[in-house]
């Protein structure tokens, strides 16, 4: 079992106390009726599925219950970096 | 053949404890009681002072915390476990949240040098370092709890009322 | 006769006498004998048969790496353990021990014939046979392999012992309790942490165990860290598994060790350690070398030999041959000579072994042959003598004895480090993989680290012996009856990886996991290959370290405790009436209250019509419910579900249609607003978790600047329904502070008040089509709100239902269960639940898939109404419906049945489904083919009973 490091409780917590939340950084279009199908499609089911660093969202559903984001590594399962929900994934260009 | 007991029968007897369990865990002595009837309320605010003004109560600050039995659960979460009898001031319209839960959970002490050792056998968290004062969400095994340390060897753990007969047993269990 | 006790030496207790038995035959042994050193004493050679070809196999090692000497020990009928290995079985009085793998008995086995046509089996043998045809598969190949397959049997009857689990948390974790783990654990100790040492054995002390000399500085060890507050010692507890972040697995054996009458308290205990820093000091595996014969009862590693002389004081025979390729064998044939065994010869295959060495064994009258290897190992059964020749190849001398003892050099013992990923490297000088970089915080020491003196050795595997290898039966891996020649076969016939070659040959995967195979395997594939070993790479090493039993896996959830079941405040009093429960989600709910002698049919039948003709009242509690509280509860509602609820009035409520993102419907409930700022939601019994998890996530991820908190209040709530046409009568007695009357209280409204003095929100809604109320009163008085109803509806005939009526009532009305009816393949539209999509909001969860052209294609599944020809034909949930039957098989399905039961109100049978464009097919014939008959139904509206709806609007 590994630990994840909540960004909110600021500590380092077991994986029994977290749910996974898919690729994270997917934000639902402000507008659906705008897109087309092709579009909709890729907002949908189109994810990335790397081999290496992968940001990803979390909750720590037994815990704060807030979902935040982490970088995870799925080679090693480590994780890089875990962030608050809206802050940029560390490292980007802003 | 084995016999596989249909599902339904599993638990089907388990029933909150009413009186007090002592004995020891792993050697170190610990008693397991019901707790007091509390008065409960789920409290959220963006604004911690916003809340604290509707209520009349200072908040903890830190996550992980309780302070005159409010505890922060979470950045825009606190819970207050009160004395039964206790009233908290409602107010509407404003950006927050106030739900009494009262009878959501029910609550359960463990007292004792034991009393960590107890909760460890299917809490993850290093309970050592969970010292007076600090206040959790977390899991015993696969049901959600909070753990409240109240004071060196004594933790108050609140179960949603109808987990609560399988966690007073598998806590229980041990004490021998 | 072989083996024997020596009169004095040893840990053991001479003065504590232990009667046991071994495949029925009574033996003694003492206390602190293991089973293996007792038998052994005992003069026992045989041990067990090898898993392919039955092979008499006796005793190799004595530690977790032994191969043959499998037993099953039977503490009574549901404690019967396979699969034990008998140098760990710690003796008791009355221990009762069998061999496996034989049939009749362990002396004559009837499948040892697989040994006369070895030959017939090669490697890849099962690969390369069983391929065709295939219909030999179902009716000869697996019904001869499984009754020929598996090692030991299990229990036949349930698991009367329980198992306790626990969580620990230290600064530093010490796995192995030799000398190296004992001054590792006491080095930490004095920096002031929490420290776990855990080993698997009965006692702290490791290889120092089987050495005299250093029992004086163990025993001083021992009391220090007995000193040592801050120090947990876990002895009998194997770590078996290394996780990530230093979270070891490990499981402590409480009773094993103990007679069954003196067992008490859980079995075994599962250690889930989380540790700041691991120190691995595992130790190491002496390797067995290959030669031919080497199997043969009586044949075992040296350090065995050492282990049974010096810590259990058995002579592990009358005259023993040490064959060595290193060091260490020289030096266990000298402490076995020192303790009393007469030691007939060392054999050595190098040409050069140091003089302090040789001069030992000269002046211990031990005879040395240099440069020169066993080439045949006499007896069967037994070691009778073994014949060695110079270099291997000559024609060689023939030497009597009864035990050949192994020297093949030293594996550290590296399977947790490679557990957490640290790095291998291969070291010439141990002939073996040694720790390199730790990813996690860990260090390995001792032994397992290559820090510890064992001498030095020759790297090599195979003795050399003039018979080419295929002529000979030199065993690699004991267990699988994997031998030299196997592995050249592999190589011959193209495997490359040192992977393929262990699933060719299934070297190193039996339940030792190659503890004593790997290395040596490797060197053959090596030269067979002709690479560097090091080029070849290692088979992964994976948890469990050795074999560990469910019981310590499932640790409390077991029996009563498998898994909470969840109980409604109700359910007490269902219970006292004798109500027959089902399990829903996590949830038991009562299905039906029997009455006399009925059966579930005749219950349900009176229990709806009690409802239907007077009043019935239900437990709803299981229902989920979430407070949405905050100035945008209306707004943050309106984009989750289909329909408007800005408009929707304090004191009204609404079924909500909650959607996935993909458009398909995902659950639904009827909700009221109790204020402008909070709502009163309610799910589906399953759906409460996932459905609070689905709004947090929108709420937290895309809508954060929302001023809108949900909480679940599923359990501050017990719901009680009270439904019929005289639910009003039954209740108005009870309630206060809300005028219940028709025009005052509608349909789809929530009133707050009392009830038997108890607060209470009152909705006014139905779920069975009668005038019908859900009464809402915190959970700790839902009991007695319960019974007051109960007692005041006395005469009007109320009578408790159960989840099965709820399900038939609903079905009359065609009121879908999501779950039931859908399948999380089906839109609104498909479940003609168009009247709650709003139509004029921009947007909602869903909504824009909706629009995709799939989502209103031709083709797709309806919701409709079936009524059989036969008004008493009941349909099976889930049957396939088709709509000509006469076609061929497999004939088109058109779709399946969701619901049907036997309605009272309607004398007849009625069933719900979804079938292709259903809509269109209303009034056609549809056809149900089952077992023996095809059942023919007319398609129809979904809707059975009051279409008008003037039932609940009473």
């Amino acid at each position: 079992m590994i630990l994840i490091h909540c960004p909110y409780c600021e500590e380092d917590r077991p994986e029994v106390e977290f749910t996974y939340g898919g690729e994270a950084h997917i934000a639902r279009p402000a507008d659906p009726a705008a897109l087309n199908d092709r579009e909709w499609e890729t907002y949908l089911y189109i994810r990335r599925n790397p081999r290496g660093p992968h940001a990803e969202r979390w909750r720590h559903a037994h815990g704060c219950a807030r979902f935040f984001n982490a970088v995870r590594d799925t080679v090693t399962d480590r994780f890089e970096v875990t962030y608050k929900t809206g802050e940029a994934r560390p490292g980007d260009a802003k | 053949m084995l016999e596989i007991a249909p599902l339904a029968v599993a638990g089907i007897d388990l029933t909150l404890g009413t009186t007090p369990v002592s004995g020891t865990v792993y050697g170190h002595s610990v008693t397991l009681s019901p707790a007091a009837p509390m008065v409960r309320w789920s409290l959220r605010a963006k604004d911690a002072g916003v809340l604290s003004a509707a209520i009349g109560r200072a908040l903890p600050d830190a996550i992980g915390t309780h302070h005159d039995g409010i505890a922060r659960l979470g950045p825009d979460e606190w819970y207050a476990l009160l004395p039964e009898g206790s009233t908290l001031p409602v107010v509407a319209g404003q950006p927050l949240s106030q739900v009494e839960v009262t009878a959501r959970a029910v609550g359960l002490t463990l007292t004792g040098p034991g009393a960590a050792a107890a909760l460890g056998r299917g809490c993850p968290l290093d309970l050592a370092r969970l010292t007076p004062g600090r206040a959790t969400r977390t899991v015993f095994e696969t049901v959600e709890i909070q753990i409240w340390a109240l004071a060196p060897e004594t933790f108050h753990v609140e179960v949603w009322r109808s987990f609560a007969p399988w966690l007073w047993h598998a806590l229980a269990e041990a004490i021998v | 006769m072989s083996g024997y006790r020596l009169s004095t030496g040893g840990r053991i207790d001479r003065s504590r006498p232990l009667a046991f038995s071994f495949d029925g035959q009574g033996y003694q042994g003492f206390a602190g004998d293991s089973l293996a050193s007792a038998l052994v004493a005992s003069g026992v050679t045989l041990f067990g048969r090898s898993f392919k070809y039955h092979r008499p196999r006796g005793l190799v090692g004595m530690g977790p790496e032994e191969p043959n000497a499998l037993v099953s020990v039977d503490r009574g009928p549901a404690r019967i353990t396979p699969n034990l290995r008998a140098p760990q079985v710690a003796l008791h009085e009355g221990l009762m021990a069998k061999s496996q793998n034989r049939w009749p008995s362990l002396k004559f086995d009837v499948a040892a014939l697989n040994d006369v046509f070895g030959a017939l089996f090669p490697a890849g043998f099962y690969n390369k046979t069983f391929m065709w045809p295939r219909s030999a598969w179902e009716h000869l190949y697996e019904p001869v392999i499984r009754q020929l397959a598996g090692l030991g049997d299990s229990p036949v009857a349930r698991d009367p012992d329980h198992y306790d689990a626990t969580y620990a948390h230290c600064d530093v974790l010490v796995v192995g309790g030799g000398m190296a783990g004992i001054a590792a654990a006491l080095d930490a100790a004095a920096q002031g942490g929490r420290v776990f040492l855990i080993d698997e054995q009965d006692e702290l002390g490791g290889g120092a165990l089987s050495d005299l000399a250093q029992w004086a500085d163990l025993n001083a060890l021992k009391d220090r860290l007995a000193a040592a507050a801050n120090v947990t010692v876990l002895t009998r507890t194997v770590a078996f598994g290394y996780y990530h972040q230093n979270f070891i697995g490990a499981t402590q054996y409480l009773t094993d060790h103990l007679a069954p009458a003196q067992a008490d308290g859980p079995r075994e205990r599962l250690w889930r350690i989380r540790a700041g820093e691991v120190v691995l000091a595992q130790g190491a595996i002496e390797r067995p070398l290959v030669f031919h014969g080497n199997d043969v009862p009586g044949v075992m590693l040296a350090s065995a030999g050492r282990t049974l002389a010096l810590r259990y004081g058995v002579a592990v025979g009358q005259a023993v041959v040490v064959m060595a390729a290193h060091d260490s064998g020289w030096r266990d044939a000298l402490a076995l000579a020192q303790a009393g065994v007469t030691v007939a010869a060392i054999i050595d295959v190098r040409g050069v072994v140091s003089a302090d060495l040789a001069d030992a064994a000269r002046i211990a009258g031990i005879a040395v042959h240099i440069g020169s290897a066993i080439t045949a190992v006499h007896g069967r059964h037994a070691v009778k003598g073994v014949t060695f020749a110079a270099g291997g190849t000559g024609r060689g001398a023939r030497l009597a004895c009864d035990a050949v003892l192994m020297a093949g050099g030293w594996t550290p013992s590296v399977h947790l480090w490679s557990h957490a990923k640290g790095s291998l490297v291969w070291n010439d000088a141990w002939g073996a993989y040694l720790p390199g970089t730790a990813i996690e915080n860990c260090r390995a020491v001792g032994a397992c680290a290559g820090a510890w003196d064992m001498g030095t050795g020759a790297i090599t595997a195979v003795l050399p012996n003039r018979r080419d290898v295929r002529a000979q039966k030199a065993f690699v891996d004991f267990q699988n009856d994997v031998k030299a020649r196997d592995i050249h076969l592999a190589v011959q016939e193209g495997m490359r990886s040192i992977e393929h070659i262990k699933r060719y040959t299934t070297n190193g995967m039996a339940t030792d996991q190659g503890k004593t195979s790997n290395l040596n395997g490797l060197q053959i594939a090596s030269a067979a290959l002709g690479r560097p070993v090091a080029e070849i790479g290692l088979t992964t090493f994976r948890p469990p370290y050795s074999p560990q039993t469910f019981g310590a896996l499932m640790g409390h959830h077991k029996d009563a405790l498998f898994q909470p079941v969840r109980k409604s405040p109700i359910d007490d009093w269902a219970r006292e009436q004798r109500a027959v429960f089902e399990n829903v989600s996590n949830w038991r709910r009562a299905r039906y209250f029997p009455v006399g002698g009925e059966d579930m049919e005749a219950a349900v039948l009176r229990e709806c019509a009690a409802v239907r003709n007077a009043v019935g009242m239900f437990d709803a509690s299981t229902l989920g419910k979430i407070e949405v509280v905050g100035p945008d509860a209306a707004e943050f509602l309106n984009r989750m579900y289909t329909n408007p609820w800005k408009g929707l009035a304090p004191g009204r409520c609404r079924y909500g249609l909650l959607l996935r993102e993909d458009g398909f419907i995902m659950d639904d409930g009827v909700s009221a607003r109790m204020a402008d700022d909070r709502f009163h939601l309610t799910t589906t019994t399953g759906g409460a978790a996932r459905v609070l998890g689905m709004m947090e996530d929108y709420l937290q991820t895309e809508w954060a600047d929302l001023d809108v908190w949900l909480t679940s209040t599923t359990e501050q709530w017990a719901v009680i329904a009270v439904q019929g046409p005289r639910a009003r009568d039954v209740i108005a007695p009870l309630v206060s502070g809300i005028d219940l009357s028709a025009e005052a209280f509608p349909h789809m409204a929530v009133r707050e008040g009392t009830i038997a003095g108890v607060p209470t929100r009152l909705f006014r809604v139905s779920f069975t089509g009668e005038l019908g109320f859900e009464i809402n009163v915190p959970a700790s008085a839902g009991r007695a709100v319960w019974e007051a109803i109960h007692t005041a509806g006395h005469a009007f005939g109320i009578v408790p239902y159960g989840t099965e009526t709820m399900h038939v009532l609903r079905a009359e009305k065609g009121f879908i269960i999501v779950g039931q009816d859908t399948d999380g393949t089906m839109t609104p539209f498909d479940m003609g639940l168009d009247w709650a999509v709003g139509k004029k909001k921009p947007d909602f969860v869903g909504k824009r898939s909706l629009a995709r052209p799939d989502m209103s294609a031709p083709g797709r599944k309806q919701f409709i109404g079936l009524l059989t020809e036969d008004a008493q034909e009941l349909l099976e949930e889930g049957a396939q419906v088709v709509a000509d039957p006469d076609l061929p098989i497999p004939m088109p399905m058109i779709g399946h049945v969701t619901s049907s039961y036997r309605s009272a109100a309607l004398g007849r049978t009625v069933a719900l489904a979804v079938i292709a464009d259903g809509r269109a097919r209303i009034g056609q014939t549809i056809f149900v083919p089952m077992p023996g008959k095809v059942i023919r139904a007319t398609v129809t509206e979904p809707m059975f009973y009051d279409a008008q709806g003037s039932r609940l609007n009473a």
